[in-house]
Order: structure tokens, then C-alpha cells, then sequence
């Protein structure tokens, strides 16, 4: 480690690392576009200055991003001249930008808004026409690009040249003409697309699916782990009003994802926004299932299970480590295996992070003792059982619904899963909690933990499944039936 | 996606054999793509460059770009290219464009109309004690009065 | 100041007389390739002909006068970096005014190759590649063939007169980029991706082509090295001034009456070289403003042409040497004009990378393009110096932005009131009233 003096403060920093990254870990946000600790650095921007001063020479303003730290080096972010050189910069950038932060999708997360305003560039001095360029041009259908908002940073050529190691894009032209292109008018493709609009430190390079869907600071940010996959991504789930998710971004997890995340996980919430949700619960009455109290269809499930005991117990493989943990207890108490559907590997596979297993917590349930059924043999076992519990968001998708439903009446099914399920072998439903909607934690594939966040509420009715769960366990370890007709119809 | 012609390949063969990335031939071989099929760099060229030069199409796209030298829409069949930079416009490089548009019929920049030629105005070509002066097809015309521009141009078939 | 006359002696320029002067027969029957021969055979190391190179003085020719011996030394010790190394000769000449390089490539290229050669030796590199800007076909030819010779009679390649020295020379062309002309985006050029100057550090003699020790030399540098090798440090500085010693090619052109490019020892006076070599101001008018080096040096006004040309001589004056390129303005020129040409050229070339350029060259060429069209106001001529400002000096990753910056501060500086006249009156006032703007047919960059 070599030690610099930053801001007054002795500090010891990587010598690895450019000073920029010196200056971000130790709490001084100096501004950066072209820079992205993720990225190569190309110190092209000019905006990262610093004032620095080394030994007998005088203090000099330098960009951060190229400037190796050295021993006994004297840092000053705040110094006047590097202010006034940020500042120079930004009415450079301005010049040509066309102020469309009213209809721009990243007006208040955008680093041109924020520098300027933290670097005291208010109005521009040029009265010379702005370029024109196209403005709303898709580039396949997750991007939309805007040449005329592009700074030219440059990060999205370096994306894809370096992170998915495949170019898709380039600077065309040069100098003032210069401007972001893919060849002819070929779109982007790839599982990856999605991360270039979160590098963007301008509204250049949007999402499709977010264009026009929200003001940034009208969203409610809650930070979660992507289910899609077992390499559980670190997002951020964020959450407009009345619960819809507006969109899914990556939060930087150096130990699973650094900054970038897949476009499947990415734009895998509009499932979480569909309505039809199983609010409360329901058993099956002479007119088919009905609406009936929480506490009723506990009771009557405890009875099903101890009348008809060791019940086939299928888990979906997005429960929880706390979740799972509750459930090996009741599969215990009633002397039932646990088993999780797992479901048929995911082409998506690739060599950077989708791992093609869709199971978020495959490593978390088999660790802890469950053991994985592909929904095939789910099926076989579930026709030939007595009662059955098949319990999690997506279990019954996963199992296969319309097998489900072809299931005989006999079966005695209870279900908890976050939509309900139109099948004759279903006795009782209650209602669970999707990844938005809950805490608990996740094992990815290489065994790191990662916390779900609630980012918004379940749906009336509908208790924490590990309260759920909690809930059967008390009543399946107290013993006695606690209705006089097990399964009465209500 | 057409492939580049044999006889071009064979070339380009030969001169990666100058570097020691294969890359570094990329420039003098869009030279000659340019010059062998058909004046100007087409979509299909720049592919068939990259599939040869084991690059991306939009790398190979990004470069040519860059360069001034390089034409990504069609020209005309004769290239009048005249310097409009310091010494050529002291000493009448205005004229003489103005010339060369009339005679080809172009604007600048443009193809004239029976497809012969493009005028484009470029910066210095380093013919500046010899200025005004104008490049056809890649032949310096240097001391140029404005009548000595029909007499050049019209050599050009 | 009265200094002793300048001793005048043309080597340069001393064999291009005959028509074939380019050929290996005739380079040979005037002398050449004899310095080669006494570097490889006559018992000198690299590190002495790279001393010699140094006590010499000579300086590089491409624009920014750094010493070249001192160039050569930067270069590692292979013993230490055994990595491949590379010179690359920077023959893209692409300043504006500039035409000296040609003269040397097309009448003698033998003398171009062997000062590679020799470069080569002394930095043992065994690989140079002649970089030639993609408009100079006549020179890219005259300079392939004599390589060809040259190989042909053993000179290049393998086993040189019959030594262990080896070294091959290749061709490479540019694209008509002028920032391709800067050392780190000609190497990136050559390596086949957009000409965008990388940042320095770090230097090209510790990652330069392919990330390996590389110098990069100018033409004309290189030809005056043969010269020093066969008739010694001494000799050289015998011609010129102590801080800049060696015969110059100065191109002038403009409005004089014999535009050309003559070989002249450094610190001559501008004025003889109007007078003497050029024939002085055209049709008796009266110089009005000049540059002395190419377009990035600024204008100086006319009453600076007793300035010897020299690298210190014309820092003190307010410019710089530069390339050497002359370009003379009579009273009839307008400033302003000129300013519009020149910012409307660093707008065409910069490479877009640092925001200060990319916007700023634009910018600089929009404001002088009003001013020339009447459209200019007042404030516009602070903000052309504060445009400047902001985009130099060292400002961006390489001198593209200061070359643009240079000569606005110097217009502003000696041609305000040329300025501030197209303000007032709406239009040049050079022009009769009436008459049309001088440049009607523009078009939008491509």
C-alpha cells in the first residue's frame, strides 16, 4: 500500500489503482464520465482533475483516472484550479447538449446534471447552433439511443469491447462529428445490452422498457438479489407507486456480479406486476375453493396432514435459506422428505453470469438437506401420493400447472404460492410472498449469501412465509385434530 | 456477405506478414479495397475486412471512419479533392473550387449528376508552395490559375 | 543584435538536382550510403553513434524540436527490455504550410533510408516502418523503391554490408487524419485502429507499437543524421546557432512571389528568407502578418519579420519554430479570414476524444466563421480568448487542442482591431461593400 496525504488526511491506498479510485474510497467524489472502475481507463472526458503536488514540483491539475498515486503525493480534490477545470469542462459538454432533462428518462441520476450543478456551471456561453443527430434511435429492442445526449465517454464501446468481449459498438466519424454507432443499422444483441444504459452517465443510452415509465426519485429503491438465476445477482428492485415494479438494476457485489447483470434477470419484474395474485386463502367448499380465514386454513391443513400423514412436500427452489429451514422442520414433524422442483437447465447459459441454472437457491436447499426432483418425477410422486404440500413462489408453475390440474381429486393438495391454481386436487391455497415482497437469503451457486430486500408489500392477506410456515409446525407439532371434521367444508 | 476477391486476399496475406499483429495491415488493405472495388468502401467490403482481419464488422466500420481518406457513400468515378487550407486559400483556392464545381457540375461534397465525379474540399496536402492546387484521383494538379482547372478536369474520362 | 553572418552550405538539398537523384546510382555516385558504411564497419557502438547524434545537437524536425540524440537515449537497454523495438518515421506531414518532407522523400528517398538505417543502429532496432501520409503517392513510391533497391543491393534486411546489423524497413500508409502526424496516434494508426493519441505517460520508448519500446522520428530528422555520422558534431554545429544548430528546410508560401522550400541555417532572419529566397511580398505589397512554423505556431504580425528563425529566437517573438513552414499574409489578406480557414482546419482534425477539443475546435472555427461573415459581436473576442484558456496549455491528452488554442490567443493579441472592425461594420472590411462573402460554396462536414 503507498500512503498519500488526501485532503489533509494521510491515507493508504492501492497502488494498483488510479487516483481516482484513491479519491472514491476514501469518501471524495470526484466526478468521472469516461472513467468506470470497471472499465479501462482512457482519460479522454477531462472532468476527473485534481490538483496534485509531488515533492519540490509545484501543485499541478491532472486527471485522476491516469495519474498512478506515489508515495508522499499531496491530493487536493477541493483546490480552486481543479474546480474551475471541471467547471471549463462541463460548459464544453454543454455546449452541444440539448437540455432535455424535461422528457429525459435520466434526469435525476444523470452526471452531467449533477456535475454541473455541483460545479457551479450554470449558463453557457455559446450562441452557436447545436448539432443535430438521431435522437431516438433504437438499437434492437432493449436500447434506444440518442447521439445528440451522448458526451462521448465512450464506456459502452469499452462495455462490449471489454466486459462481454464482443464489439458492438464504436465511435463513427471523429472530432465534433463524432458519434455512437453499431455497424449499418444492425441492433445490439446479446444478453447483456441492458448494462450499457446503466453506464451511461447520460440519458444517451436508455432502456426501452423504461422510456417514459418514471421519475427516478418518485421510486422507492429497495436493494434485493435476482432470482432468475443461481448466480443471484446484487439489484436493486425499484418501485414507482400502488407496488409496480418500474425496473431492476444491478448493484455492485464484487463477489458475484461487479457492476453488470444479465437482460433476462434485468427485465424479468413485469411477471411480478401481473395481477390475479392469491390474496389470503382458500379451501375447497361444495362450489369449488372458496375464500376462507388464514387462520381456518392452517388449522384445516395441520388436520389434512396429520389424518393423511407424510404428505409429499415439494419446495420451489426460489424458498429462502430461513424459509427452507422452517419447512425441514415440518417435514420432520410430519415425517415427510423434502424435495424441490428442479427445473430443466436454461439455454442462457454463458461463460460470464448466467449460470443456466433458473434455481435462485438451489446450493441453500440442497445444503440444508432438500433434494432436487426434476417436475417430471414431482408428478409421478404426487400421483401416487395421499396428501401433498407444495409450497413457494412458482411451485405450481414449476411443477407444471396443467399436470396439476390433471391431478385426481383424491390427492389432497395444499398449495402456497403467490397465484392461485385452478385444480381439482387442490383442498386448501394460501397465499405467499413473491422475491419482492419478502426478506430471507439465498446461496448462489459458489455459496455466497445473498438477501432478498422487501421493495414492496405483499398483498393484503398474505403473512411472510416463514410465518406461514412457522405458523403449520406449531400446529402439526400441538397434536390434536383442532376442528371436529378434518377438511370441513366451510 | 460477399468475401473479399483472391487476388486481394493474397495481398493482404502477404503484408500482415510486415507486423506482428495481424491488425496492423487493416489501413493499406481498406487503401486497396477501396481502390479495387468500386472507389468508396461498401458495407459488404468493410465485412468481408473484418471477417479477413479477424475483427468485428463495427471495429472495421469505427476505423474507416475515422479517416477522411476513406468514403463510406458512393462517390463518382473521378475524386476532384481541392485544399481550401491557409496558403491554397491565399492564393485562390476558392476560385479554383468554385471552378471545379462548375465544371464537373457538382456542389461540393455532392456526385454530379451523370455520376463522374464528387468535388470535395479538403485540408492541406502538402503542395503548399505550389498552391492553389487540386488532387484527381490521387494525381496532384499544383500552380492552378482558375483556366488551368477545365484543361485538368477534362482529362478525366 | 548583429550577429556573424550564418556560414552557408547545402547538404539536404545537395543531390536533388539531377533528374534521377531518387536511384541508388545516383545516391551512391554522389556519396551516399558511405556514412552507413563507416557507422557499420568503422568500429562505432549504438551508444556512441547515439552520442554523436546527441553532441550534434541536432533537433527534431516534425515540429517540436526536441533533441534527438537525447530521443535516442529514452529508447531502453535491450539487455534489460529485450522486447522487439521499433522506429517509426513520421513521414504523415500534414501542418499546414508544411511541404519539406516531400521534397526529401521524392528526390532523395536513399537519404531518408539511410538515416533509418543508421537511427536503427544506434537504437539496435530491427524493424522501422515509414509511416506516409495516405495523400503522398508520388512519395510513397520513390521511397518503397528505394527501399527495394536498397534491399536488393544488401543495404536492407538481413546481414547490412555484410555485418550482423539487421533491419527491415516497410512502407505503411495513413488516411488523410492530421492527428496522425501526433507520435502516440501515429502508432496507433499503424497498428490498424482510429488515430486517437494515447495519454502520456507512459512514453513511446517504454510502450509504444504493440506496447513496446518505439521512437518516433520525422523525416527530415532523419536525413540530416547521415550527414552528421560522415562529418562529424562539429561540422554541424558549424551551421545555424548553438541552441539550434543544422540547416533548416523552410517552406514559404503564401503572397510572395517565389513560393518554395529552401534548405537555410537555422537563425537565419526571416526577412532574408522573404527576401532573398522567397522574392519578398507579392506584387509590392506589404506583409501584413505571417506564421513561421505552420498554422499551430500563430500568426506574428509583420513587423516581426526580423525575428531569426530559430527555436528560442521565435519563442521570445511570441510563436515557435515549428515546422519551419512560412506563410506570408499581405495587406489585402484579412486576419480574421485566416483565423476562419486555420480554426475551421482543428475542428476538421481533432480526434474527439478530451471534451475541451472535441467541443472547443468547433466552437473556435463557429465564432471565427461569424466574425468573418459580419456576424461576429464584441464579446465574442473575450470568449475566443477564454475558449483558449480553457482548452490549453496542457490541458488534453495530446497538443491538438493547444495547436488550435496558439494561434487564437495570437490573433486576438496582434489582429483585435481587424476583429473588432468586422463587428461594427457587419462585414470584412477588406471586402467592397457589396461584394459576396468569400467563401459561398460551404458544405456541411461529412
Amino acid at each position: 500500500m503507498t500512503k498519500i496525504i488526501l485532503n489533509g488526511r494521510e491515507v493508504e491506498v492501492d497502488p494498483k489503482k488510479p487516483l481516482i479510485a484513491a479519491c472514491h474510497e476514501h469518501a471524495s467524489h470526484v466526478p468521472m464520465y469516461c472513467y468506470h472502475p470497471g472499465l479501462s481507463p482512457v482519460g479522454s472526458c477531462r472532468i476527473c482533475q485534481v490538483e496534485v503536488k509531488q515533492g519540490e514540483m509545484p501543485a499541478r491539475v491532472v486527471v485522476a483516472c491516469r495519474t498512478p498515486v506515489a508515495e508522499g503525493m499531496i491530493v487536493n480534490t477541493e483546490a480552486p484550479k481543479a474546480h474551475e477545470a471541471r467547471r471549463q469542462c462541463l460548459e464544453f459538454l454543454l455546449k452541444n447538449h440539448p437540455l432535455d432533462c424535461p422528457i429525459c428518462d435520466k434526469a435525476g441520476e444523470c452526471d452531467l446534471q449533477d456535475y454541473a450543478f455541483q460545479e457551479n456551471q450554470g449558463e453557457g456561453r455559446s450562441v452557436e447552433p447545436r448539432r443535430k443527430l438521431e435522437k431516438r434511435k433504437p438499437l434492437g429492442e432493449v436500447i434506444v439511443l440518442d447521439q445528440e445526449r451522448c458526451i462521448l465517454c465512450s464506456r459502452c464501446v469499452r462495455f462490449f469491447e471489454e466486459v462481454t468481449e464482443k464489439p458492438q459498438l464504436t465511435v463513427a466519424g471523429l472530432g465534433s462529428r463524432s458519434v455512437i454507432a453499431t455497424f449499418g443499422d444492425r441492433p445490439l444483441t446479446g444478453n447483456y445490452q441492458g448494462n450499457v444504459a446503466d453506464i451511461c452517465p447520460v440519458g444517451a443510452l436508455t432502456l426501452q422498457a423504461f422510456r417514459f415509465q418514471a421519475r427516478v426519485w418518485n421510486l422507492s429503491k429497495a436493494p434485493s438479489t435476482c432470482g432468475e438465476c443461481s448466480r443471484g445477482c446484487a439489484i436493486s428492485v425499484e418501485v414507482l407507486r400502488k407496488g409496480e415494479i418500474k425496473r431492476v438494476r444491478p448493484r455492485h457485489e464484487p463477489e458475484v456480479n461487479d457492476w453488470w447483470m444479465c437482460d433476462h434477470g434485468r427485465f424479468a419484474f413485469p411477471r411480478l406486476n401481473e395481477g390475479g395474485r392469491l390474496a389470503g386463502a382458500l379451501a375447497r367448499g361444495a362450489n369449488g375453493l372458496e375464500p376462507c380465514e388464514l387462520e381456518d386454513a392452517l388449522d384445516e391443513a395441520a388436520d389434512l396432514f396429520r389424518v393423511h400423514g407424510r404428505p409429499l412436500v415439494v419446495a420451489s427452489p426460489w424458498l429462502t435459506l430461513e424459509e427452507g429451514q422452517r419447512l425441514l422442520a415440518l417435514g420432520r414433524a410430519l415425517g415427510s422428505e423434502c424435495l424441490f422442483v428442479s427445473p430443466e437447465p436454461s439455454p442462457l447459459a454463458d461463460d460470464f453470469l448466467h449460470t443456466g441454472d433458473p434455481c435462485p437457491n438451489r446450493r441453500g436447499l440442497t445444503e440444508l438437506g432438500f433434494t432436487a426432483a426434476p417436475a417430471a418425477d414431482v408428478i409421478a410422486r404426487l400421483a401416487g401420493a395421499e396428501s401433498a404440500l407444495l409450497i413457494g413462489e412458482r411451485v405450481a408453475e414449476l411443477v407444471g400447472e396443467e399436470a396439476l390440474a390433471a391431478l385426481p381429486a383424491a390427492l389432497r393438495l395444499v398449495l402456497v404460492d403467490t397465484h392461485p391454481l385452478d385444480a381439482r386436487a387442490a383442498r386448501l391455497e394460501l397465499g405467499a410472498p413473491d422475491a419482492s415482497e419478502r426478506t430471507g437469503t439465498w446461496l448462489n451457486v459458489d455459496g455466497h449469501r445473498g438477501a432478498l430486500g422487501i421493495a414492496r408489500s405483499a398483498p393484503p392477506g398474505v403473512p411472510p412465509l416463514t410465518r406461514t410456515l412457522d405458523e403449520l409446525v406449531r400446529r402439526v407439532e400441538a397434536g390434536a385434530p383442532t376442528s371436529p371434521t378434518p377438511g370441513r367444508a366451510r | 456477405m460477399s468475401a473479399l476477391p483472391e487476388t486481394l486476399v493474397r495481398e493482404f496475406e502477404e503484408l500482415v506478414r510486415h507486423y506482428p499483429e495481424r491488425r496492423a495491415a487493416l489501413i493499406p488493405a481498406l487503401h486497396r479495397c477501396q481502390e479495387e472495388l468500386g472507389g468508396w468502401l461498401t458495407p459488404e467490403t468493410l465485412e468481408a475486412c473484418a471477417e479477413f482481419f479477424r475483427l468485428e464488422p463495427v471495429e472495421v466500420f469505427g476505423v474507416a471512419s475515422f479517416y477522411p481518406m476513406f468514403k463510406l457513400r458512393p462517390v463518382g468515378k473521378h475524386l476532384v479533392s481541392v485544399c481550401h487550407n491557409i496558403s491554397c486559400a491565399l492564393r485562390g483556392a476558392e476560385e479554383v473550387l468554385a471552378e471545379a464545381c462548375r465544371v464537373t457540375g457538382c456542389r461540393p461534397g455532392g456526385v454530379s449528376a451523370d455520376g463522374r465525379f464528387t468535388v470535395e474540399r479538403v485540408e492541406c496536402q502538402g503542395a503548399c508552395t505550389a498552391a492553389p492546387m487540386l488532387v484527381l484521383d490521387g494525381v496532384f494538379h499544383e500552380n492552378l490559375g482558375v483556366p488551368d482547372v477545365a484543361r485538368v478536369l477534362g482529362g478525366a474520362r | 543584435m548583429s550577429p556573424a553572418p550564418l556560414k552557408r552550405e547545402v547538404y539536404l538539398l545537395s543531390r536533388i538536382g539531377t533528374k534521377d537523384s531518387h536511384t541508388l546510382a545516383a545516391y551512391r555516385a554522389s556519396g551516399g550510403y558511405k556514412a552507413l558504411e563507416k557507422v557499420l564497419t568503422g568500429g562505432f557502438t549504438p551508444q556512441q553513434v547515439t552520442q554523436l547524434v546527441k553532441d550534434s545537437g541536432l533537433r527534431g524536425r516534425g515540429g517540436a524540436g526536441f533533441s534527438t540524440g537525447l530521443k535516442w537515449s529514452f529508447m531502453p537497454d535491450p539487455a534489460k527490455d529485450p522486447r522487439p523495438r521499433y522506429l517509426a518515421v513520421n513521414a504523415d506531414e500534414s501542418e499546414p504550410g508544411t511541404c519539406k518532407d516531400r521534397v526529401l522523400m521524392e528526390k532523395d528517398p536513399h537519404g531518408l533510408v539511410e538515416g533509418i538505417l543508421i537511427a536503427c543502429f544506434a537504437m539496435r532496432v530491427r524493424t522501422a516502418y515509414v509511416y506516409v501520409r495516405g495523400e503522398y503517392r508520388a512519395s510513397y513510391a520513390r521511397v518503397a523503391a528505394a527501399i527495394a533497391e536498397a534491399r536488393a543491393a544488401g543495404l536492407v534486411g538481413e546481414k547490412i554490408l555484410g555485418t550482423d546489423f539487421a533491419c527491415d524497413i516497410w512502407m505503411h500508409q495513413g488516411a488523410g487524419a492530421y492527428i496522425c502526424g501526433e507520435e502516440t496516434g501515429l502508432m496507433e494508426s499503424l497498428e490498424g485502429k482510429r488515430g486517437h493519441p494515447r495519454p502520456k505517460p507512459p512514453f513511446p520508448a517504454g510502450f509504444g507499437l504493440w506496447g513496446q519500446p518505439t521512437t518516433v522520428n520525422n523525416v527530415e530528422t532523419l536525413a540530416n543524421v547521415p550527414f552528421i555520422l560522415e562529418r562529424g558534431a562539429d561540422w554541424f554545429k558549424s551551421l545555424g546557432t548553438p541552441k539550434s544548430p543544422g540547416n533548416i528546410l523552410i517552406g514559404i508560401s503564401g503572397h510572395v512571389a517565389r513560393p518554395g522550400v529552401y534548405e537555410l541555417p537555422l537563425g537565419i532572419s526571416a526577412r532574408t528568407v522573404l527576401e532573398e529566397s522567397a522574392g519578398g511580398v507579392w506584387h509590392g505589397k506589404k506583409l501584413k502578418a505571417w506564421l513561421p512554423g505552420g498554422s499551430s505556431t500563430g500568426f506574428l504580425p509583420g513587423s516581426a519579420i526580423d525575428v531569426a528563425m530559430d527555436h528560442d529566437s521565435i519563442r521570445e517573438a511570441g510563436s515557435m519554430l515549428g515546422t519551419g513552414a512560412m506563410v506570408m499574409l499581405d495587406e489585402t489578406a484579412c486576419t480574421v479570414r485566416a483565423m476562419q480557414v486555420i480554426a475551421r482546419f482543428y475542428d476538421h482534425e481533432s480526434c474527439g476524444q478530451c471534451s475541451q477539443c472535441r467541443e472547443g475546435t468547433q466552437w473556435l472555427a463557429q465564432i471565427f466563421a461569424r466574425l468573418e461573415r459580419g456576424q461576429g459581436r464584441m464579446q465574442d473576442i473575450e470568449l475566443l480568448s477564454s475558449l483558449a484558456n480553457g482548452m490549453a496549455p496542457g490541458k488534453t491528452i495530446c497538443a491538438l487542442s493547444d495547436a488550435a488554442a496558439i494561434p487564437t490567443h495570437a490573433a486576438v493579441k496582434h489582429f483585435r482591431a481587424e476583429m473588432e472592425e468586422h463587428v461594427r461594420l457587419g462585414r470584412c472590411p477588406l471586402l467592397a461593400p457589396g461584394a459576396p462573402a468569400t467563401h459561398e460554396l460551404e458544405e456541411a462536414h461529412a
